[in-house]
């Protein structure tokens, strides 16, 4: 991570406490960044055909996975989003998968925005 | 943390954010890693025993958390497997199910560094208790089966051996084959050299023969100066090239003396007999038959080897 990180918790990412996770390791870190934004897109193609589908099994399990790794690099938002959507595949609440769905993408997009600007 | 040696840690996630932290946390702290992305795959790696400390994902596609460690519990008896579970999961049920299914330990996601940390340690630590007492307990059992001064297997391992292994000749069919060996004039070497010397004259012979033997066959202390090869898929003529071998690789080197400046002419005098693995051999029949065929080797006058008469053949 090239740019500072004095921003701490802006509801996209808590800096302090993802760095903690990742031993202080900035670069590490990037990395992991990364690789979260290169996993993202097949991971919402699933998630989208799901709850379009309303296969609630997969909806539960895509968005326990996506909580997992947001939560992991701390994305708040994310994290929050991924949640909700585990939550609705759990209760098979259809109306609300598609609210996550579009909180996800969101998040995703402020993701995206934030680190552009780093 | 000590470098080496270093502690193989396998990681079965599905998720590749977590997979890469992973890898690379403990990988900083010392450890091997071996990185698998689902259940099956980690499944397999456990069956090839490539690490003792697992840490397993809760939810993995193809076969889940729980699922492994059940069959872990189930099908791995031989070696402790230490589990530690990975989920973001949290509530006290699943803890209880995970822990029932058969985990030893518990971590949420996302991780804590120090609290994967200790935990890894508690793993390592239980690891390495088991791997001692798995060693003492083979220490014990190789005293327990094994003769104290020639390293041969005892007397009640060496028939329990010929027990096993005649059951499997019967079992398959195959040829087994036993030798009783008696060292020629071996109260004369006590007598004239002293038991010290005996001791040493043993140890020789005990060597020399398991340099002469396959080695698939096993060889035993049967009592004082009586030796009993067994030899799995043997039959009459591989029991004589190989009684022909033994009794040679005896005889044809003197054996040193500690305090003597000559090297004193030992030999053997062997007794073999075949089972061929079909209708009934009882192990005493075996073993009473090799010693008849020793006898004659002793009464023909030593430093030979005798088979006892294969069944049904007139010679």
């Amino acid at each position: 991570m090239s740019g500072n990180q004095s921003d701490e918790t802006n509801g996209i990412i808590d800096y302090p406490s993802a760095l903690e996770r990742t031993g202080d390791d900035s670069e590490f870190l990037t990395e992991l960044l990364d690789l979260y934004v290169r996993e993202f897109s097949p991971a919402y193609e699933k998630l989208l055909t799901a709850v379009i589908g309303k296969n609630f099994t997969a909806v539960r399990e895509i968005g326990h996975g996506l909580k997992g790794s947001s939560a992991n690099l701390s994305l708040l938002g994310l994290r929050e989003a991924a949640y909700r959507m585990e939550t609705a595949g759990r209760e098979e609440d259809a109306a609300k998968a598609e609210k996550a769905l579009a909180d996800i993408e969101k998040e995703f997009q402020r993701l995206q925005e934030h680190l552009a600007t780093r | 943390m000590s470098s080496s040696p270093k502690t193989t840690v396998l990681i079965a996630e599905d998720d590749a954010v977590s997979r890469e932290l992973l890898r690379k946390t403990l990988t900083s702290w010392g450890y091997e890693v071996i990185l698998t992305t689902d259940g099956a795959q980690a499944w397999a790696a456990i069956l090839q025993n490539k690490s003792r400390i697992i840490i397993l994902d809760w939810m993995m596609p193809k076969l889940d958390g729980l699922e492994i460690c059940r069959k872990v519990r189930d099908t791995i008896t031989d070696r402790y497997t230490y589990i530690i579970l990975l989920t973001s999961k949290g509530d006290s049920d699943d803890v209880i199910e995970g822990l029932t299914a058969g985990a030893d330990d518990y971590v949420t996601k996302p991780f804590s560094r120090p609290e994967l940390k200790a935990r890894l340690l508690t793993g390592k630590r239980i690891i390495n208790l088991e791997t001692q007492l798995l060693e003492t307990q083979k220490r014990l059992h190789e005293l327990a089966t094994r003769d104290g001064l020639t390293t041969l297997w005892n007397r009640s391992a060496i028939l329990q051996i010929l027990e096993e292994e005649t059951e499997r000749s019967r079992r398959e069919q195959a040829p087994l084959g036993t030798i009783m060996i008696d060292i020629d004039r071996f109260k004369d070497i006590n007598d004239s050299y002293g038991h010290l010397s005996g001791d040493t004259v043993l140890v020789t012979i005990a060597r020399r023969l398991m340099d002469n033997v396959r080695p698939y066959d096993k060889i035993g202390r049967y009592g004082g100066d009586e030796i009993l090869v067994v030899l799995p898929h043997c039959n009459w003529t591989h029991l004589e090239i190989i009684a022909d071998r033994l009794q040679k690789a005896v005889a044809g080197e003197k054996i040193e003396i500690s305090g003597h400046k000559k090297a004193i002419d030992v030999t053997i005098s062997i007794g073999g007999t075949s089972f061929d693995g079909i209708g009934e051999k009882p192990v005493d029949r075996l073993i009473m038959e090799s010693d008849k065929a020793l006898y004659e080797a002793k009464n023909e006058g030593r430093n030979r080897y005798k088979m006892a008469k294969p069944e049904g053949k007139d010679e």
